[in-house]
């Protein structure tokens, strides 16, 4: 019953990422026949990418880009790979400790059985949606592999989906560990999120070609990456995924035993001193609300701004030539340190529209719990509501671009790489337009389709982000439009462009005024 | 000052083809103490909503103090304070961080309205209620309690509570009674929506049943009475006689020696009946709320 339930749940959402899976890797492997048709062609993007230690810090190591099946790797299984683990996370977290947080858990307890068994049972069912993510890929992938240009045999294509799948694994078990350890699930998602956090950053400075590549079995995503799918499949680090695995799902079922079910492992302090100051009205609120959730992704901006501007000098030491002309395709020019930090900033723009998204959502799921009702019941007008959580929202956007430039600086400078503060800080304001995009979109929906509020915001962003990492090669300019990292210049590779970030604010800006207006006029609607 | 503390004009709200309330005209004066009934789905909660311009009309109008509900929703708001049956709070704050937003939400120093402290303070202590857990720690009561001592605390000149007491432990029920009457003594006006009958009729003046979003009556508890049937009950020594064809007479009810029955409109045809028997006790009483609602709804007497 418990595994049905969650089964249900997990295989649908692991159908819809699997054919994001297998599409990405499909359009990877088709646009490379298309854009790399000549040997010498092919020669140029190797000597580019090969030795970039850039990229490679980024995206992963690039061995064999003369091969289909080496340049998809490269191209696309560290974006796949991250989005595998916020899958599992998310999914785990959700299934779990949320369907705990909501009390329908306890209806489900009320049976006949225990709250052991019932997170076995559980877990069966999210391992029906890994399997469901990992089969979908597969297919598509080995599909894909049938076309003549491409030619991947079906052997290689299902474990390339495998080891795209493992990570997906590993965050699925994390989640139901902080599961158990958090007592909300917001709570226990932040917690599997700085896991990934940490193993991706890990992951990072292995790659970066500071000496240090023993760092990459400190990382479970340096596992994955490790298995080296189409390129020299090493299977042997699997037995890691699988331990990790193992031991997590153990750890998860056992502590699901021993704790009270609706309570976490880490004690959630029931009581503390008031903290009046800020609850003096909406504005105040929101920032109390909203502070631990943007408190992470500062320190996750600041952190990639950091790393990113430590491994700046270095890696742009290796670009020349054809490398400069390749990074031009990802937007970026000019030479060495600037390059590569233009590369780095579509990062860190894709982190502060994520901070952008989780605002909007954070208001949308105000209303949708009927808290809201509380403040619109007193003298407090809807627009003053939604103007006061927009102007926070901007304030949290413009400091976030601020802090990345700021730390990317500190990083850069620490190695002597001869970036200016101003410069950066600039590059770093120049990631706010992107962002003020999405949210304004974001708005709009709270307006017109609340309930479709979160469903256009991350839509829009995974479009956004798909079309920048896979269109990057050469894909007709409307598609490329359609992205609002392609707008965005790369700076501080290349000055930023202002009259593109203004209508990409003003879109913002118009997006978020009728969506306001809507908001004003419609009923209230909870979930 | 308005005539009316709520005024609405054949308020309407239809989704699709149903509708949840239909041409609802209602009048509330200042002062009142208005109960509002109804089984689940009649459209009390939508009544609320209207009121409180969290959702728009599809026909009609309603006014708060001849404030427009949805054209002047936050002077309206000024006036009210409004307690829903289901306490959605923000989890992560306190008791005592929630009343203090709920509070300054409501009133700011220097805009004339505002909070008096002192009177919430004696409300948690009354409510019992301990201000210094997270909300997420309280149980279903205790965050309701929240939720009244919120609204009690502004002393609004209209208290508009969607069955506010689901949750609450007897002896908070009684607390609660009390801070209505308290209300009421100081000349607010209350619009109480409820389905636990005994409440109302210990706290209203008048009256309301919805059905199927429309009003069916209103009224004083004496005028519904009035109107209604009296329970009659008479034990008999001798000779039973047949009460069935006596005007105004129905559900007649033997049981050995004792008849039970309805009668509706004067009572002088079955005292007449009555009279020719051997009648050893006569009891009436008039019906219930609880008589009243089901007769309504054709639950029975």
């Amino acid at each position: 019953m418990i595994t049905w339930l969650t089964a249900r749940r997990a295989v649908r959402s692991g159908v819809i990422f699997g054919y994001i899976f297998g599409a990405a890797i499909a359009s990877s492997a088709i646009s490379y026949t298309r854009f790399y048709k000549t040997a010498a062609q092919r020669d140029a993007l190797a000597a580019a990418y090969g030795s970039n230690q850039a990229t490679s810090a980024l995206f992963g190591p690039a061995p064999q880009l003369q091969t289909v099946a080496g340049f998809t790797v490269f191209k696309i299984s560290m974006t796949l790979i991250l989005l595998g683990a916020v899958w599992g996370l998310l999914t785990s977290t959700r299934l779990l400790r949320g369907e705990e947080d909501s009390g329908r858990w306890e209806l489900l307890l009320a049976g006949q059985t225990t709250r052991r068994r019932a997170g076995v049972q559980a877990l069966g069912g999210l391992g029906a949606g890994v399997v469901a993510l990992w089969a979908l890929t597969g297919l598509i992938t080995v599909a894909s592999g049938l076309d003549a240009s491409v030619h991947i045999a079906a052997g290689p294509a299902l474990y390339f989906a495998l080891a795209m799948a493992s990570t997906a694994v590993m965050f699925l078990a994390v989640g139901a560990l902080t599961s158990q350890l958090a007592a909300t699930r917001r709570q226990a998602a932040a917690y599997a999120a700085w896991v990934l956090g940490v193993s991706y950053a890990v992951r990072l400075v292995a790659d970066a070609g500071l000496g240090l590549h023993g760092l990459i079995w400190a990382s479970p995503l340096g596992w994955v990456e490790e298995l080296r799918p189409l390129t020299a499949p090493a299977p042997l680090a699997l037995l890691p995924i699988a331990a990790l695995t193992a031991v997590l799902l153990a750890a998860a079922v056992h502590l699901a035993g021993t704790r009270d079910v609706g309570a976490g492992i880490v004690p959630d302090r029931a009581s503390r001193r008031p903290h009046l100051r800020l609850l003096g009205g909406p504005i105040g609120l929101a920032v109390q609300l909203v502070r631990p959730a943007v408190t992470s992704w500062w320190v996750a901006i600041a952190v990639s701004g950091l790393l990113f501007g430590l491994i700046a000098r270095s890696a742009g030491g290796t670009i020349s030539g054809s490398s400069v002309q390749v990074l031009s395709r990802l937007g970026s020019r000019g030479n060495g340190t600037d390059a590569v930090l233009g590369v780095c900033f579509i990062i860190l723009a894709v982190l502060v529209a994520f901070t952008a998204a989780g605002q909007i959502t954070a208001a949308r799921s105000e209303e949708s719990a009927g808290r809201l009702d509380q403040l619109l019941t007193r003298p407090v007008s809807r627009s003053r509501w939604l103007g006061g959580r927009l102007l926070v929202t901007v304030v949290v956007l413009l400091a976030s671009g601020v802090l990345a430039g700021v730390f990317a600086w500190a990083g850069a400078a620490s190695q002597h790489a001869g970036v200016s503060l101003p410069a950066l800080a600039e590059a770093g304001v120049n990631l706010v337009p992107p962002a003020t995009t999405i949210a304004g979109a974001g708005v709009l929906a709270l307006g017109v389709w609340p309930r479709g509020t979160s469903i256009v915001l991350y839509a829009l962003l995974a479009w956004s982000l798909l079309v920048v990492v896979i269109g990057g090669v050469g894909a007709s300019h409307w598609v490329l439009d359609t992205s609002v990292f392609h707008q965005m210049a790369s700076a501080p590779a290349v000055p930023p462009r202002w009259e593109a970030n203004g209508v990409m604010a003003a879109i913002g800006v118009a997006g978020a005024l009728i969506g306001g207006i809507a908001f004003k006029r419609r009923d209230l609607q909870g979930k | 000052m308005a005539a009316w503390a709520i005024r609405t004009e054949g308020l309407t709200k239809r989704y699709g083809d149903v509708a949840a309330l239909d041409h609802l005209d209602l009048e509330v004066a200042p002062g009142e103490v208005v109960g509002y009934l109804g089984p689940n789905g009649a459209g009390k909660t939508t009544t609320i909503r209207l009121l409180l311009g969290l959702i728009s009309p599809t026909g009609g109008r309603g006014e708060i103090f001849g404030l427009d509900c949805q054209r002047q929703p936050v002077q309206a708001h000024r006036r009210l304070a409004y307690v829903p049956g289901e306490a959605n709070l923000w989890p992560s704050l306190t008791g005592a961080e929630t009343l203090r937003l709920l509070g300054r939400a409501w009133g700011r120093r220097g805009s004339g309205v505002r909070v008096d402290e002192a009177y919430r303070d004696e409300l948690v202590a009354r409510f019992e209620l301990d201000p210094g857990k997270k909300v997420r720690a309280y149980s279903k009561g205790n965050r309701q309690k929240v939720i009244l001592i919120a609204a009690l605390m502004t002393r609004a000149d209209l208290l508009v509570l969607d069955e506010p007491t689901s949750g609450l432990d007897p002896l908070m029920e009684q607390a609660f009674r009390g801070s209505v009457r308290e209300a009421r003594d100081r000349g607010q006006t209350v619009f109480l929506s409820s389905h636990i009958l005994s409440e109302v009729e210990a706290l209203c003046d008048r009256v309301g049943i919805l059905r199927q979003g429309k009003l069916v009556e209103l009224g004083t508890l004496a005028e519904m009475r009035h109107l209604s049937a009296l329970t009659v009950e008479a034990t008999f020594t001798g000779a039973i006689p047949d009460l069935s064809g006596v005007p105004g007479v129905s559900s007649v009810q033997v049981d050995g020696r004792v008849v039970r029955c309805q009668v509706r409109g004067p009572v002088a045809p079955l005292l007449k009946a009555l009279a020719a028997a051997d009648v050893t006790e006569l009891l009436s009483r008039e019906p219930s709320l609880e008589e009243l609602f089901l007769a309504q709804y054709g639950g029975g007497a």
